[in-house]
C-alpha cells in the first residue's frame, strides 16, 4: 500500500501556505486552551494523518441521498470523494463489484478499525428476518450491525436512515427501522430529509474533517447548524404568513403574487431544516420558492402526516377526510343532538313530577 | 446439460457457478450468478433482486393526491418519473385536464432527467467498465490534448489542463487511498483504451460529475428541488408571473433565462464532450457490438412519451415513439393497450411472491404481492445464500410479460422503433453512428455497445428537445397563456365514488406505467410496472428468461473472478433495482408474515 | 335568612361525609342551609379558564383556517400575526391560571382538591358513577351531593384536567418552536415532541385535546343549567357568589 495523503497535503494541494497552515495550528492550539507548543504537535498531526476512511453502505433505499451528495456545489463532490474523506465503499460509485467490494469494506475494518466512518444510506428491514433486503446473499441489518462496531462514528444519510421514512411509513410491511434501533453503542448524526440538501451533507463531514469533532447536534442527533431552526422561521414569504396573505389554491392570485403557502398544506411550520436559507442545488430555489407547500420531508413522521394539501392529517379508519377537527366537530354535533334529546327528556320528566312541596321553617336545618 | 428456452436461448448450468453480489454503479441491490463453460464463455444467467420495500401496502387508503410524493421515492436516481406516472395515472382517473404549460413544463423536467440521467450513467456508472483510471497515469497530456481536440471543440482540452489533471490524480493514486477506485479492475485485459483516451475520459469523468448538478437546476427551478422536485395533480405548482407584483416569487424572466442558458450549457455538453467520447470510446470495443444483444433483437417494447399537445396520450402525440417489438419482426411495430387485461402481465413463479395458481399471469388490475421467502435447492441458507436455485424461486422481481413475451425496455427499444417507424431524428443519428463505427449494419445496435449508444444519442436528443419545449413555452406565455395549472376537479368533494385510471411514462430505464383505484376518495389500490422489472425479470414459467440473463448469455470473460464482462453488459441497461421491486398490488390482499420453509 | 356554613364551620350533623369530602345531603324534604362551596380563587381561576378558554377556540380557529388574505402589501398587515399574539397571551394567561390552581390544590379545601384526582381504588364511588348514569338515562335517583357527584368529577378529570394537561404542553412545545430551540422554552417543552414524534403529530394533538375539551364544556354548560333548574340547589350562581342554596 502506497502512503497516505494528509490533511495537510490535502490543504496544501487546495492552494493554503505552510505559513497559513502553521498559523491555523497555532490558533487551533490556542482555541482549544493548549499552551503554544502543541501548535507543533497539532501540526504534526494534521500532517501525517491519512483522510478519514468511509464506508457508505445502502440498505432499503431510492438512492436519492447518493444523487443528493454528487450535487454538491461547495465543496464539489469530487473534492470531498477524492480529497477530504476516503470513500471507499459506496455501492453506488465505486468501480469494484462483487467479491472485490466487499473485500474493501473488509480491508477498511481491519486497518482502520475503530478510525473510520459509517455513513448508511437507507435502513435495514427486520421483518422476516431481515430477508427483505440480501446484498451480498445475507441479511442488511447484520452487515450494518457488523460494520458499525468498528466505527468511529456513524452518520445517518436522510429521512431512511433517521427516522424509516418512506418504506417505514404505516403499516410497514417490511419492519424497517431506522439505523438507531440497531446501533445502539455509537454516536450517530442524523442528516435526515428525502433526500438532505446537498451541501448540508457535505457541510456535516467538512465539519468533522476540518474541525475533527463531531458536530453539535440537538435532542434528536441533528446537527444544531442545519436542523436547529423551522423552514417556516427563516422563509421568505413568512411575512406573508404574518399579515395573513395566503394562497387559496394553486395557480391562483396569491400563488403567484407569492403570499405563504400554509393554506395549501405548506409543512414550514413543523419542519426542521434549512431549505429556506441554504436552499437547493447551489442556492436556486427550494420547494417554497417554486410554488409548492413544504412536504416536511426531514421530519420524522411525514408520510404519515398527510394529505399534504390540508393543514391537518387525517385518519383513514374515520374516512377519507377524516382530520383531528373533522371528527371533532362531527362528535361536537353528535353532543349537541344529545344535549338537546337529553333536556327534552329532563323537561317532560319535570312536567311529571309534582313541584317540591315547600318545607315548613321549622324542618329546616339551622 | 443444455436447455432451450422457448424464447431461442441455449441454457448450461454444468459449469463453473460465479456469483457477482453486490452489482455496484446501480440503483439498489442485484445479483447476477452466472456459469461459464471450460472456455470462460457464459452458458446460463441468473439475474436477482435483492430488496424489497413493500410500497403498494403502504399507498393503500391514502389521499390519491399525495401518490406522487410516495411513489416518486421508489428512486432517487430517475427522480421525478414515478412521480409523473402518478400524476397522470390520477388525472386519467379523475378526468382531470391539464393546462398547456403545465404540460410543457413537465415534458421540459422530464427532459431535464434525460439529459442529466444518461450523462451520470455513462460517465459515473458505466465509463470504468470501459476506462482504465490507473492506465491514465501513464498518458502524454500533450497527446491527450491532440486526441481531444480531434474529437471535440470543446475547450478544456489544452496539454497542461490534462498535465495539471494528470499530476492531481498521480497524487491521489500515490496516497494509497484509493476511494471509489479502490480494489478496481485497472489492467484488466479486456481494457482497450490507450492511456492517453483513459486520462481524456477520467478528465472528463470529473467534469460531467461538476457538470450534471447544473442540468438539474431547471428541475429546481420548477419543482423546487432536486432530487425529488414537487409535482401536482392538475399541472404543476409553479405558477408564471411575468409582468406584475411578486413576479419574483414565480416563475419570471429571470427563472427562464437561467433555464435556457442551462439548457446552452446542456446541449453544449453532451454534443462536445458526452458524444465524442461514446464515438471515440466505442471505436475502440467494436467487438461489443456483437456481445449483450440478448433480447433486443427480437422483443422490444416503449409506451412512448412526451405529448407535443396536453391531455392527449395517443401515439400519433407523443414525441417518443410507441410500440413493441416481437419474435424479432422488424418490419411490424405493434401497438399497445395497457388496459387490456391479456397484454401486460406479471408472474410470480420464480419470484419470491406467491399466487393461488402460479403457473398463471396476471394484469395489473388483478395483481397479488404476497411475499414467500423460498429460497427452494439454493446453496446456503436462508440468510447466508451462496448460491440461489433458479429452478425454484430466487428473486424479489416479479416476471412481467406482454402477451406472453419477455421484453426488453429502454433507449435502444426507442431508437429501434423510432428507426423502424422511420422518424427522421432517431433515424439519422442512429445511420450517423453506425457510419461512425465503419459502417456497422443495423444489428450492431442489438448489442451491450448498441444499448449503450442508444443511451448516448437520446440524451443529445433530449437536450435538444428541451431547447424546443423551452421555446414552446415562450411562446405559449406570449400568447398569453400563464396559466399552469387546473384546480377544478382538485377538491375530493368533487370525485366520484369511483374512478380508475393508468398513467405511463418512459423512464430514462424504460417502459413505466402506474395503475390506480380510486373509491371514496382514497386510494384502493395502487399497481407499478417498472422498466427494471420487465429487464431484471426472473424466468416465467414457461422458462422464457429475461433481458439482463439473455443479454450475459455467449459473453466471453478473460477471467471469471475478475466480473468485468458481466459489469459491461449490465450496466448498459443502467439497472435500477429500487424500482424494480416494487410490484404493487390492486387486489388489496395483505402482506402477512410468511413462514419460510 | 338562615344560618350559612362558612367553610371553616363543621357541616351539619345529618350532612354525610362521602369520598374526598363530597358532602352528600340529607334526604328530600329536609333542607340544608346555603353552602360556601367555591372560594374566591377558584372562581376567578373558573371564569378566567372560561374566557381563555374562548380566546383559544376562536382564534385556533383562525390559525388553523386563516381568514381570506388581505390586498396590499405584506408590511401593511399583521393579522395573522396578532392572531397568533391573541392566541399566545391567551394561552399564557390560562397557563398561570392553572398553575395557580395547582397551587389551591395544595393549599385549598378539599373542594379544590376534588377534580385533580380521582379515587379510583374505591369501588363504591364507581358504583356511585354507575348510579349518577341511570339518572342522567332518566331510569334512577342517586344521592346529591355538596361538591361534584362522582360522574361529574370523574368527567372533570378525564374531560378536563388532564385535556388542559395535553393542551398546555402540546400547546407550549409548539409555542417554543417559535422561540428557537435555544431557549428556554424549548429547554422545558420541547421533550414533547420526541414523546409524541414530530411536530405535526403535536398539533394533531392539540387539535384533539381541544376538541375533548369543547365537548367538556357543552356537556358541563348544560349540566350546570340543567341542575339549577331541576336540582334543589344552584349551580351558575354558586360559581358567581360561592355560595351554594338549596331549596
Amino acid at each position: 500500500m502506497g502512503r497516505q495523503e494528509t490533511f495537510y497535503e490535502l490543504i496544501r494541494r487546495q492552494g493554503i501556505s505552510r505559513r497559513n497552515f502553521l498559523k491555523f495550528c497555532s490558533l487551533s492550539a490556542a482555541s482549544l486552551g493548549l499552551a503554544p507548543h502543541f501548535a507543533g504537535k497539532i501540526a504534526h498531526a494534521m500532517e501525517t494523518k491519512p483522510r478519514v476512511p468511509v464506508l457508505w453502505l445502502h440498505g432499503l433505499e431510492c438512492t436519492c441521498c447518493t444523487e443528493s451528495f454528487i450535487r454538491s456545489a461547495h465543496p464539489l463532490a469530487k473534492d470531498v470523494i477524492l480529497s477530504m474523506v476516503s470513500l471507499d465503499y459506496d455501492d453506488t460509485i465505486m468501480a469494484a463489484a462483487g467479491h472485490q467490494a466487499e473485500q474493501a469494506v473488509a480491508d477498511i475494518m481491519r486497518d482502520y478499525k475503530g478510525q473510520y466512518i459509517l455513513a448508511v444510506e437507507g435502513n435495514p428491514p427486520l421483518g422476516n428476518d431481515g430477508t427483505f433486503c440480501i446484498p451480498g446473499g445475507r441479511p442488511f441489518v447484520e452487515k450494518l450491525k457488523e460494520v458499525a462496531a468498528d466505527a468511529a462514528a456513524v452518520i445517518a444519510w436522510g429521512s431512511c436512515a433517521s427516522w424509516g421514512c418512506v418504506q417505514a411509513a404505516k403499516p410497514n410491511p417490511t419492519t424497517a427501522v431506522p439505523i438507531h434501533k440497531v446501533i445502539t453503542d455509537k454516536p450517530i448524526i442524523k442528516v435526515p430529509g428525502c433526500p438532505p440538501i446537498a451541501e448540508v451533507m457535505t457541510g456535516v463531514i467538512t465539519f468533522y474533517v476540518t474541525f475533527g469533532e463531531l458536530p453539535a447536534l440537538d435532542r434528536q442527533g441533528r446537527p444544531l447548524m442545519f436542523y436547529g431552526q423551522r423552514v417556516h422561521d427563516k422563509c421568505y414569504r413568512r411575512g406573508h404568513f404574518d399579515a395573513g396573505q395566503f394562497s387559496e389554491k394553486f395557480d391562483d392570485f396569491g400563488a403567484r403574487a407569492g403570499y405563504c403557502l400554509y393554506k395549501v398544506g405548506c409543512r414550514g411550520p413543523t419542519t426542521y431544516n434549512a431549505c429556506s436559507t441554504t436552499r437547493w442545488n447551489e442556492g436556486v430555489s427550494f420547494p417554497i420558492g417554486s410554488g409548492h407547500g413544504c412536504l416536511g420531508c426531514s421530519e420524522p413522521d411525514f408520510w404519515d402526516n398527510g394529505p399534504f394539501y390540508d393543514r391537518l392529517e387525517t385518519f383513514p379508519q374515520f374516512g377519507a377526510e377524516a382530520s383531528a377537527d373533522r371528527i371533532g366537530a362531527a362528535a361536537a354535533a353528535i353532543v349537541g343532538v344529545g344535549i338537546a334529546a337529553h333536556a327534552g327528556l329532563t323537561a317532560l320528566r319535570q312536567a311529571k313530577v309534582k313541584p317540591n312541596k315547600p318545607v315548613a321553617a321549622d324542618e329546616r336545618v339551622v | 446439460m443444455s436447455i432451450a428456452t422457448p424464447n431461442g436461448f441455449q441454457l448450461d448450468n454444468s459449469g463453473k457457478r460465479v456469483v457477482v453480489d453486490p452489482i455496484t454503479r446501480i440503483e439498489g441491490h442485484l445479483r447476477i450468478e452466472v456459469n461459464v463453460d471450460a472456455d470462460n464463455v457464459i452458458r446460463n444467467a441468473v439475474s436477482t433482486g435483492t430488496m424489497w420495500r413493500g410500497l403498494e401496502v403502504i399507498l393503500r387508503g391514502r389521499d390519491p393526491r399525495d401518490a406522487w410524493a410516495f411513489v416518486q421515492r421508489i428512486c432517487g436516481v430517475c427522480t421525478g418519473t414515478h412521480a409523473l406516472a402518478s400524476v397522470r395515472a390520477v388525472e386519467n382517473a379523475l378526468k382531470i385536464q391539464i393546462p398547456e404549460n403545465a404540460n410543457t413544463i413537465r415534458n421540459i423536467m422530464h427532459l431535464t432527467l434525460f439529459a442529466q440521467d444518461h450523462l451520470v450513467h455513462f460517465y459515473h456508472l458505466h465509463a470504468l467498465d470501459w476506462v482504465d483510471v490507473v492506465s491514465a497515469l501513464s498518458a502524454d497530456p500533450k497527446a491527450t490534448s491532440e486526441l481531444a481536440q480531434s474529437i471535440s471543440p470543446w475547450p478544456m482540452s489544452s496539454p497542461g489542463y490534462f498535465r495539471d489533471l494528470q499530476n492531481r490524480l498521480k497524487k491521489f493514486v500515490e496516497s494509497g487511498q484509493l476511494g471509489p477506485f479502490r480494489n478496481g479492475y485497472w489492467g484488466h485485459p479486456a481494457y482497450k483504451l490507450p492511456p492517453e483516451a483513459n486520462l481524456m475520459a477520467v478528465a472528463h469523468y470529473l467534469e460531467a460529475l461538476d457538470f450534471q448538478k447544473e442540468i438539474v437546476k431547471i428541475q429546481t427551478i420548477f419543482g423546487g428541488k432536486n432530487p425529488h422536485p414537487n409535482w401536482l395533480v392538475g399541472g404543476v405548482p409553479s405558477p408564471i408571473n411575468m409582468n406584475a407584483a411578486g413576479a419574483v416569487s414565480a416563475i419570471n424572466m429571470e427563472r427562464l433565462n437561467m433555464v435556457s442558458r442551462i439548457i446552452d450549457r446542456t446541449i453544449d455538453f453532451i454534443d462536445q464532450v458526452y458524444i465524442p467520447d461514446l464515438i471515440a470510446i466505442a471505436g475502440f470495443y467494436k467487438d461489443w457490438a456483437a456481445i449483450g444483444g440478448g433480447l433486443s433483437s427480437k422483443y422490444l417494447m416503449s409506451y412512448g412519451d412526451l405529448p407535443i399537445k396536453a391531455n392527449d396520450y395517443s401515439p400519433g402525440n407523443l414525441m417518443m415513439p410507441r410500440g413493441a417489438i416481437i419474435d424479432g419482426n422488424l418490419n411490424e411495430v405493434q401497438d399497445i393497450d395497457l388496459d387490456a387485461l391479456d397484454q401486460v402481465q406479471e408472474y410470480v413463479t420464480h419470484s419470491w411472491y406467491k399466487y393461488d395458481d402460479e403457473q398463471k399471469g396476471l394484469h395489473p388490475f388483478d395483481g397479488e404481492t404476497v411475499p414467500n421467502f423460498d429460497i427452494g435447492g439454493a446453496k446456503g441458507t436462508k440468510t447466508r445464500i451462496e448460491s440461489v436455485d433458479e429452478s425454484s424461486k430466487y428473486s424479489w422481481v416479479k416476471s412481467p410479460r406482454w402477451n406472453g413475451h419477455a421484453m426488453e425496455v429502454g433507449p435502444l427499444a426507442r431508437y429501434v422503433i423510432g428507426y423502424l417507424k422511420g422518424i427522421p431524428e432517431f433515424k439519422e443519428p442512429t445511420d450517423m453512428v453506425l457510419a461512425k463505427l465503419g459502417g456497422a449494419p443495423v444489428t450492431a445496435l442489438f448489442s451491450t455497445l448498441g444499448r449503450t449508444a442508444a443511451r448516448g444519442l437520446e440524451c443529445s436528443w433530449a437536450a435538444h428537445k428541451l431547447k424546443d419545449e423551452f421555446n414552446k413555452l415562450i411562446a405559449s406565455i406570449r400568447a398569453g397563456d400563464t396559466a399552469t395549472a387546473n384546480m377544478d376537479n382538485f377538491e375530493p368533494s368533487t370525485w366520484p365514488k369511483s374512478a380508475r385510471g393508468h398513467g405511463f411514462v418512459e423512464a430514462p430505464r424504460g417502459a413505466l406505467c402506474h395503475w390506480i383505484d380510486i373509491e371514496d376518495k382514497k386510494i384502493k389500490n395502487y399497481q407499478c410496472v417498472v422498466p427494471t422489472t420487465w429487464n431484471a425479470s426472473p424466468r416465467d414459467p414457461a422458462g422464457k428468461i429475461g433481458a439482463y440473463e439473455a443479454a450475459l448469455l455467449d459473453t466471453p470473460m478473460h477471467d471469471p473472478e475478475q466480473p468485468l464482462e458481466i459489469l459491461r453488459t449490465i450496466h448498459s441497461f443502467d439497472p435500477c433495482l429500487a424500482c424494480a421491486t416494487h410490484v404493487l398490488d390492486m387486489e388489496g390482499n395483505e402482506v402477512t408474515s410468511v413462514k419460510v420453509r | 335568612m338562615s344560618k350559612m356554613y362558612h367553610p371553616s364551620t363543621p357541616l351539619p350533623s345529618r350532612v354525610r361525609e362521602g369520598h374526598f369530602g363530597e358532602a352528600i345531603l340529607p334526604p328530600a324534604g329536609v333542607q340544608p342551609g346555603p353552602v360556601y362551596v367555591y372560594d374566591a380563587a377558584i372562581r376567578l381561576w373558573h371564569w378566567v379558564t372560561f374566557l381563555a378558554i374562548i380566546v383559544l377556540c376562536v382564534t385556533g380557529y383562525f390559525i388553523a383556517s386563516p381568514p381570506p388574505s388581505l390586498g396590499g402589501e405584506a408590511h401593511e398587515h399583521y393579522l395573522f400575526g396578532w392572531i397568533r399574539f391573541t392566541h399566545f397571551a391567551a394561552g399564557m394567561i390560562l397557563g398561570v391560571a392553572f398553575v395557580l390552581r395547582l397551587y389551591r390544590v395544595l393549599v385549598g379545601g378539599k373542594h379544590a382538591r376534588q377534580i385533580f384526582w380521582i379515587p379510583f381504588w374505591s369501588l363504591s364511588w364507581w358504583k356511585e358513577i354507575f348510579e349518577e348514569v341511570r339518572w342522567y338515562l332518566i331510569i334512577g335517583k342517586p344521592k346529591e351531593y355538596v361538591g361534584h357527584n362522582p360522574l361529574a368529577h370523574f368527567a372533570m378529570f378525564f374531560m378536563f384536567v388532564l385535556p388542559m394537561l395535553v393542551l398546555l404542553f402540546t400547546g407550549f412545545a409548539l409555542y417554543s418552536e417559535g422561540t428557537g430551540v435555544h431557549t428556554v422554552w424549548y429547554t422545558w417543552f420541547g421533550w414533547v415532541f420526541r414523546v409524541l414524534g414530530d411536530s405535526m403529530t403535536v398539533r394533531t394533538w392539540h387539535h384533539a385535546a381541544m376538541w375533548v375539551v369543547i365537548l367538556f364544556s357543552m356537556v358541563h354548560m348544560y349540566m350546570a343549567i340543567r341542575e339549577d333548574m331541576t336540582h334543589r340547589q344552584t349551580t351558575i350562581s354558586a360559581m358567581v357568589s360561592g355560595w351554594r342554596f338549596y331549596r
